[in-house]
């Protein structure tokens, strides 16, 4: 049984159609891209899966539930956890708080009391390295401490599925080996299926994604391995007709 | 008798309406433009009474020739209050602009206290009236009406056919866009906020040619109720949809207090106010981007 | 257990406050007008500021709770006097307050709380207002004609405990629901209503996708800050003055002075509100002997000047500057 089905899924804005009848699967604790240039749907795509929008059409089951009418804080309580493209801590709450409050209502959440998930942050921080600035305000953080703490919150939600949105943007190559390192540990570790969404196939798509799903115009291009994709013709069709090696850098 | 009388005030329901829509478009301006809520909009309208007010009983100058005078205070208190509190406001939560433009209704109206006293006032301007069988028009109200539709009349020319309001115009549509294509973002926000101030100011000396009693410091505060119900009706962020919410308005007020008054036991005045209260919420559970709105 | 203590110690210095406060009335007779008008914008400035200091939302219609909370008091004592409750009937009061708050404010909320930022304040703006005219226009508990109930509580409580109740005791309970807000403060921030909302409050969208239930947790703040206003209307206004008019009850300038008095202190602190209520409220007090009527006309300006120079307000400096200090543990 797939972790969640997505089934013929259509979202539009006004006339504009922003995901036009796209159906795919998740499987437990795999790693997935959603791929495709910019305006190809992916970010209607994540907001549509964890509930920030409603499908006009379609149907999504998470694990045997019909989430397709949930509002995104019940997907939480589900096991869908997510990041943003630009990080958004709360930025008055210190990086300790911000992690616990991933904790105390994510999808363990009923179980977990305040000064339970305040410990769990301790050991959240320890694990992206963060610890001299625990009781400081996230809002005072710089951009990749702050998508540190949002992964960390993200994990303390123990989701059973993980979106992230661009998590390796603005990173030098030697920060996206070793946060790609860190996600697969995690992976392995706890058994989070990951879907990241990246504008572009590169290194750390093919070092982490086992699939990517390619996405152009609203339409589902391919859903294929990693190492297929790469050289599948239609793919490099929609990257300007360049070779797909030239996205590896 | 009643069909009489409630076609009768019907049509006084679409003069004061037109009057109302004229006295919500400066609110609607400034929020579409800077999308920010001015929630000290009626003390400005209370500032124009007074303007209309003073003018006639110390210089004997009639209403309408109070108008400019209105306008330039207006829009010399908008471009006061952007850049001394607005402008840094912008960027900020969405409390502190509200906080902030209600403060500034408050300084107006004890402002206006200390300068007036808080005794309510009027005027007499004395002119005719005229006899339509089923109602009486006094033609200060028909100027009134006249002007507002003026003053619609003369924003829309001013934002499509000048460059400078079409210059507003596209902040609207695209901050960032615009600010890209050459045009000064800042000055736009100062401008679009010092005019829909002044709008509004210029709509107070109207609604005193149709109400010339009642002038007071606190007058404002039902005026802020009513323009936001006008606003929400229209579209909030719309000056042309606040004007038809306002033509709506006026007959669903003048309306339901002929119908209130059939009602025995209620205060038909009282009830017409809480009825507009009700209405605000209907339409802010409905649709609040508003049900004019075709979009 | 001592970890347990330690998690409400921030309580001790508004215990400490109220204490010094209730004493200086109590010992000095001559001064307990003064001091009763403190406390009651103690009890108002923590009551409005479990709402907006929590939440970021601005209720701008918030002395309808007031309002309604008033006619329970009032509604009590004026029907239900010749029924032999004595004291009782204070209680049935304060509870038709509880109730008749519980209900406007779930009545506003079902509209209000489903809307955003400015939708929301534009959809408060005119409840006081709203409510006043229905008073009124309905002529529903003698319309504009108000309440005059102190015959009523007389004749069922006594003349002596009548004099006590609306004298002394009224101005007690005042400090009562000023403690009850601030405890009730302190349980929401240190527990899971307090991290919700603190998450809204920053950024509402990121909050539901962490979970959070926002309009759940934004109407537990709704309905505890209505309620306490309400039982401060029965208290200060209702049992103190014995009489009640829609157009007193329903002012909007009590709801200013809830602004100030948060902004002052700061918004969302627990100590805040205090702080602000003893500022303005002694300011307001010589203001009132050195330029009488020129109170607003002097804060109005002054709450411009906070938000745009320090959103914080007091007590949200005096917390930054004490970060890493013994201190932090009780000043929050």
């Amino acid at each position: 049984m797939p972790l969640l089905k997505v089934r013929n899924v259509t979202k539009r804005f006004g006339g504009l159609v922003a995901v036009d009848d796209i159906s795919f699967e998740i499987r437990h604790g795999e790693t997935m891209a959603i791929v495709g240039p910019n305006g190809a749907g992916k970010t209607t795509m994540f907001n549509l899966i964890n509930g920030v929008f409603l499908a006009d059409e379609g149907q999504m089951i998470f694990e045997d539930v019909d989430v397709t009418h949930f509002p995104s804080y019940r997907r939480a309580h589900l096991g869908i956890g997510r990041t943003f493209q630009i990080p958004r801590p709360f930025a008055s709450a210190t990086v300790r708080e911000n992690i616990a409050i991933g904790g105390m209502f994510g999808a363990a959440g009923s179980e977990v009391n305040v000064d339970e998930a305040l410990e769990m942050a301790d050991h959240y921080i320890e694990l992206i390295g963060l610890t001299p600035h625990r009781d400081k305000p996230a809002g005072g953080l710089t951009p990749i401490e702050k998508k540190m703490v949002e992964i960390a919150r993200a994990l303390a939600m123990k989701p059973r599925l993980l979106l992230m949105d661009e998590a390796m943007a603005g990173m030098n190559p030697t920060d996206i080996d070793k946060m790609v390192e860190f996600l697969k540990d995690i992976r392995d570790k706890e058994g989070i299926a990951i879907v990241a969404m990246v504008e572009h196939i590169m290194r750390a798509v093919a070092g982490l994604a086992e699939r990517v799903l390619v996405m152009h115009q609203g339409a589902k291009l391919v859903d294929e391995p990693t190492q297929e994709a790469l050289s599948d013709p239609k793919v490099i069709e929609v990257y300007l007709g360049k070779p797909a090696e030239e996205f590896h850098a | 008798m009643i069909f009489e009388q409630l076609s009768g005030n019907l049509l006084q329901g679409v003069i004061l309406g037109g009057v109302y829509g004229m006295a919500t478009m400066g609110l609607s301006l400034i929020f579409g433009v800077l999308k920010v809520v001015n929630v000290g909009h009626g003390a400005f309208i209370m500032v124009g009474a007074y303007v209309a007010l003073i003018l006639f009983q110390t210089l004997g100058i009639a209403p309408p020739l109070a108008v400019p005078v209105a306008l330039i205070l207006g829009m010399a208190l908008g471009m006061l209050f952007y850049y001394t509190a607005i402008k840094k406001l912008l960027k900020g939560p969405e409390l502190a602009s509200l906080l902030a433009t209600f403060s500034i209704g408050v300084i107006l109206e004890e402002v206006c206290k200390q300068l007036f006293t808080s005794e309510a006032r009027g005027y007499h301007w004395g002119l005719d009236k005229l006899d339509l069988g089923f109602t009486v028009l006094p033609y200060s109200k028909l100027i009134a009406f006249g002007g507002s539709i003026l003053v619609g009349l003369l924003l829309y020319l001013w934002f499509h056919k000048t460059r400078a309001g079409m210059a507003m115009r596209s902040v609207v549509e695209d901050d960032e866009g615009a600010g890209v294509c050459g045009i000064n973002v800042d000055w736009e926000y100062a401008l679009s906020f010092s005019i829909g101030i002044g709008l509004t100011v210029v709509s107070g000396v109207l609604l005193t040619m149709f109400i010339p009693v009642g002038i007071n410091p606190y007058m404002g505060g039902s005026y802020t109720l009513k323009a936001f119900v006008i606003a929400v009706l229209g579209g909030l962020a719309s000056p042309y949809g606040a004007f038809f919410g306002g033509l709506v308005f006026g007959l669903i007020e003048n309306g339901s207090y002929t119908l209130f008054a059939q009602i025995p036991g209620l205060e038909p005045f009282a009830m017409t106010r809480f009825f507009s209260f009700v209405m605000l919420l209907v339409i802010l559970l409905i649709r609040p981007t508003g049900l004019l709105r075709t979009k | 257990m001592m970890r347990h203590l330690q998690k409400y110690s921030p309580i001790l210095p508004v215990l400490l406050a109220y204490g010094v406060l209730l004493g200086i009335g109590l010992a000095y007779p001559g001064k307990w007008q003064l001091i009763a008008q403190l406390a009651f914008y103690c009890a108002l400035g923590q009551a409005f500021n479990l709402f907006m200091g929590m939440t970021g939302y601005v209720d701008f219609g918030y002395v309808a709770f007031l309002g309604v909370g008033t006619y329970g008091m009032a509604v009590s004592i004026y029907f239900l006097y010749d029924k032999g409750l004595g004291i009782g009937l204070i209680f049935i009061g304060l509870a038709l307050a509880a109730v008749f708050s519980t209900g406007l404010s779930l009545a506003v909320g079902a509209v209000a709380l489903r809307l955003r930022g400015a939708y929301f304040a534009i959809a408060t703006i005119g409840v006081n207002e709203g409510f006043r005219y229905f008073v009124e226009g309905a002529r529903i508990w003698n319309g504009a004609d108000g309440m005059i109930f102190s015959r009523h509580l007389r004749k069922a409580v006594g003349r002596e405990t009548a004099m006590t109740l609306s004298t002394q005791w009224a101005d007690i309970l005042v400090f009562g629901v000023a403690v009850l807000a601030a405890i009730l403060t302190l349980v929401y921030m240190r527990n899971k209503v307090g991290y919700a909302l603190t998450a809204l409050r920053e950024d509402e969208d990121a909050a539901k996708v962490m979970g959070i239930n926002v309009t759940k947790f934004k109407i537990i703040a709704f309905i505890t800050s209505a309620v306490l206003a309400g039982l401060l209307g029965a208290s200060a206004w209702a049992l103190k003055l014995t009489y009640v008019y829609p157009e007193d009850v329903f002012e909007i300038h009590y709801t200013v002075e809830a602004i100030i008095i948060v902004l002052l202190g700061g918004a969302g602190t627990l100590l805040g509100p205090i702080v602000g209520a003893l500022i303005y409220g002694a300011s307001k007090y010589f203001l009132a002997i050195v330029l009488p009527g020129f109170q607003l006309l002097i804060f109005a300006p002054i709450i411009i000047v906070i938000i745009v120079l320090f959103p914080e307000g007091t007590v949200g400096i005096l917390k930054k500057k004490i970060r890493g200090t013994a201190l932090e543990k009780f000043i929050i």
